[in-house]
C-alpha cells in the first residue's frame, strides 16, 4: 500500500509500472478503516480475526466490492 | 508449548516493539520466558505460520509484526520520543491508532518523492490530501507480504 500526492501522480506510478489499478481510499476513509483494523493491536487478547470478522470491519467501513472480499 | 505460552510470546514481541521500535531476537524471549532458545525459536516459527508476525525467510528474525516493520522503510512515524518504522501507507496510520497515541509520521508520494506530513492529534488525523492505493485484491495480500 503505496502513498500518492495526486490522483495524476498515480496514474504515471500505474503506467510506468505497467499494473492495473486497485483500489484508492482517501485519508480520511483509511484512517477510518484504521480504527478497528488496529486499535485492539496492541492487547494481549488479540489473537488474530477470523475472515468473517475481517469482513465485517471492511462492510462497516463501507468496503463491500470482491476486491475487499474474501475470494 | 501451551496456548497461553505461545500468546504471552506474541503480546511480549508486541510490546517490545512498541517501547523500543525494535521486536525481540528469540534469544530475548526465550530468556524472558525460561525457555531454550529452540523453544522459543519453535514459538516464532508457530506464531508466524498463525499470521501473529513474520519472520525474515529462511531465519527466526522477526520482519513485521503489523503495523511495525524491523526495517527500515519510506513510512516513519515519530510518537512517544521514538522513530517507528511501518510497512506500508496503512500501517503508517496503524502505528498511533496501535500505540493510542499522537505521532507525526513522514512517507513520501510512491511517483513523485514528494514528502507526505500527516500528524495525528487528539485522535485526529491532520494533513489529509493524499491518496493511498491498494495493489492486490484482500485475497492475495499474504501471498507476498513485502510486495503487498
Amino acid at each position: 500500500m503505496l502513498f500518492f500526492r495526486s490522483e495524476e501522480a498515480l496514474e504515471e506510478w500505474l503506467a510506468a509500472h505497467e499494473v492495473r489499478r486497485g483500489a484508492v481510499l482517501a485519508l480520511p476513509e483509511l484512517w477510518q478503516l484504521t480504527q478497528p483494523w488496529y486499535r485492539d493491536r496492541l492487547s494481549p487478547d488479540f489473537h488474530g480475526r477470523s475472515m468473517e470478522q475481517v469482513q465485517e470491519i471492511f462492510k462497516q467501513a463501507g468496503l463491500t466490492s470482491e476486491f475487499w472480499g474474501a475470494g | 508449548m501451551d496456548e497461553d505460552t505461545l500468546w504471552s510470546i506474541r503480546a511480549f514481541v508486541y510490546q517490545h516493539f512498541a517501547e523500543t521500535a525494535h521486536p525481540p531476537r528469540f534469544d530475548e524471549t526465550a530468556s524472558r520466558f525460561g525457555l531454550t532458545n529452540e523453544q522459543a525459536a519453535g514459538a516464532y516459527e508457530e506464531l508466524h505460520r498463525r499470521h501473529a508476525f513474520f519472520l525474515e525467510p529462511g531465519t527466526h528474525h522477526i520482519r513485521m509484526a503489523f503495523p511495525f516493520s524491523a526495517v527500515k522503510t519510506t513510512f516513519r512515524v515519530h510518537a512517544n520520543g521514538r522513530t517507528y518504522f511501518a510497512n506500508c501507507a496503512w500501517d503508517t496510520l496503524g502505528i498511533p491508532v496501535a500505540l493510542h497515541t499522537d505521532a507525526e509520521m513522514d512517507a513520501v508520494c510512491a511517483q513523485t518523492g514528494e514528502p507526505i506530513r500527516l500528524r495525528v492529534r487528539d485522535g485526529q488525523l491532520e494533513g489529509t490530501d493524499a491518496l493511498v492505493h491498494f495493489l492486490l485484491p484482500f485475497r492475495e495480500w499474504y501471498n507476498d507480504l513485502p510486495f503487498t
